[in-house]
């Protein structure tokens, strides 16, 4: 569905991500790990078109899709929470959701969806994503009065609303307690259940592991292993690369 | 009494023109270009009614969409920067506007002897209200009617989804854009409304005034423009109003006997109402608490 090839993005002398090859495949939840620093935000911010590759190929269901703008991606199907939420904290809660919904439509029925009303359908979905976000008793509070967790949950199914089929989690867990990682393991098994595909950036390993189908390990930009979650965690380079070279004996 | 009427019909221009602004600060830009499209529905509006004699509702109209096509272009070129550097580039385009009609000597023959803008001497004879027996109260009917009108017009288009999308992208851009929504488009359409609406309430200043020159048109102007809805606050339209009262009303009328003291308190005001209340005299909360709940 998303292949990256040979994608690099250097920062002056800093390879942040160096010659990564990665393939995401439909309807699978895919890790990626890595210590801090590794290049996984960049990555993220690689597909999302926030950053332009230094080199290398982004295909997105075979469009090349390196020259487009963030919001042509998130057109495309391709949605993303970020590592410190950003929500729209002065809109409602159903706002946020209302903003992120992409028309694709053209012509007046789509001018008219896109900029006056909203199609009924987009509204049902919004509806839909407020109960699977269990937030449809705060749908009027404004997005920055939340709980944090809230805030989080509003941001996934901001994401979902875009109608995107691939999500980029960006670090969705962070600050989480043990309740809520169990509640978001949930959500996002259900989210690829309905269909859609999922690409987790996390450091909670065993969410992780728990959830993923797939892991692929970053240490220095470069991609130093992949395969099932209990494959990675027997690899020696992933042992290194966490806790350290002295330990790779 | 004459001298309220008088004031009346300044508060409703220049709410107006604090709409316009009102509309582009939505989506977090600052700019300073309202002057400019204030000048260039003056200056349309004026010429069409006095020198052809067009009827003052087509002759708004013109001036309007005319400003509005012009924010536009502007827009497109302008909106790829933020921050600081779009005031500079909006206000060297209100810069250029206006010394581009204090080089404009275009004058035609009419009824009236010869009529049109006159370089620096400015341009007067825009002779349509008296010259068609309109009384001040009559003018100050036409004036708050378009008021009525352009706020029923935002607080409709703040309802609908196009508001929503503003208001997003004045929040956050990155979120914005990754929400996929269309900053170019979002901004672009924020400056055109906005560049309307300046138009007409140029217009509108031209017929009140009879005599405009560049000078009305200066930096001031535009800081007016966008010290309402900051004075004001951004959630409210009745806001940006009750800031027009306020400063031309209290601040520059009510304090005539201060003088020239009144711009430093005009200053102190805005710098107070950043550091005290940085949404602005009405905030959000008192316009949810009347039940205004934005979702259609």
């Amino acid at each position: 569905m998303l292949e990256l090839q040979n994608l690099s993005r250097h920062f002056g002398g800093v390879k942040a991500v160096d010659q990564l090859e990665l393939d995401v495949v439909q309807g699978e939840i895919l890790g990626l790990i890595g210590p801090n620093g590794s290049g996984k935000s960049t990555t993220v911010n690689l597909i999302t078109g926030v950053y332009q590759p230094t080199t290398g190929a982004l295909r997105f269901k075979g469009q090349d899709i390196a020259d487009l703008a963030p919001h042509q991606r998130t057109e495309l199907g391709i949605a993303r929470t970020f590592q410190n939420i950003r929500l729209f904290g002065h809109l409602t809660v159903w706002q946020n959701l209302w903003a992120a919904r992409v028309v694709r439509e053209r012509g007046w029925s789509g001018f008219r969806e896109r900029w006056l009303s909203g199609a009924k359908a987009a509204r049902e979905q919004a509806e839909e994503l407020l109960v699977f976000g269990d937030l449809a008793h705060k749908r009027d509070h404004l997005a920055g009065n939340l709980a944090f967790g809230e805030q989080r949950r509003l941001e996934l199914i901001r994401a979902a609303a875009s109608g995107a089929e691939l999500l980029l989690l960006d670090e969705p867990a962070a600050g989480m307690n043990a309740e809520e990682i169990s509640d978001l393991d949930q959500r996002i098994r259900r989210l690829r259940d309905q269909g859609r595909t999922i690409l987790l950036i996390e450091h909670h390993m065993e969410l992780v592991m728990e959830v993923c189908d797939r892991v692929v390990v970053l240490n220095f930009g470069r991609k130093i292993a992949q395969g099932t979650p209990a494959q990675v965690q027997r690899d020696e380079a992933v042992r290194a690369a966490y806790l350290g070279a002295d330990h790779h004996a | 009494m004459d001298f309220y009427l008088g004031l009346a019909q300044v508060i409703g221009i220049h709410t107006l023109l604090g709409l316009s602004a009102w509309c582009v600060l939505h989506t977090g830009q600052v700019s300073i270009a309202q002057g400019g499209f204030f000048a260039i529905g003056a200056y349309v509006a004026g010429m069409l009614t006095s020198m052809w004699g067009w009827p003052l509702g087509l002759a708004l109209l013109t001036g309007a969409i005319l400003s509005g096509v012009v924010a536009v272009a502007v827009g497109f070129p302008a909106l790829r920067i933020k921050g600081l550097m779009l005031v500079v580039a909006t206000t060297a385009f209100a810069e250029i506007v206006r010394l581009v009609f204090f080089n404009l000597t275009w004058r035609v023959q009419t009824p009236q002897g010869l009529v049109g803008p006159d370089g620096s001497l400015g341009f007067g004879g825009i002779r349509y209200f008296p010259g068609n027996g309109w009384t001040t109260l009559e003018v100050n009917f036409l004036i708050w009617f378009l008021v009525v009108v352009v706020m029923l017009f935002l607080g409709w288009l703040d309802r609908s989804r196009v508001g929503t999308l503003w208001r997003a992208v004045g929040e956050d851009e990155l979120a914005a854009q990754s929400a996929g929504i269309n900053l170019t488009a979002a901004k672009v359409s924020a400056f055109g409304v906005g560049g309307c609406i300046a138009g007409l309430a140029g217009g509108v200043f031209a017929h009140y005034a009879t005599h405009i020159e560049h000078n009305n048109f200066g930096i001031l102007l535009a800081t007016f423009a966008i010290a309402y809805p900051i004075i004001g606050g951004l959630s409210s339209l009745a806001g940006t109003l009750l800031a027009v009262i306020f400063i031309q009303g209290f601040l520059l009328e009510g304090l005539r006997f201060l003088g020239d003291w009144r711009s430093l308190l005009f200053g102190a005001l805005i710098v107070v109402v950043m550091l005290v209340r940085p949404s602005g005299f009405l905030r959000r909360s008192l316009g949810e608490s009347f039940g205004r709940t934005r979702h259609a």
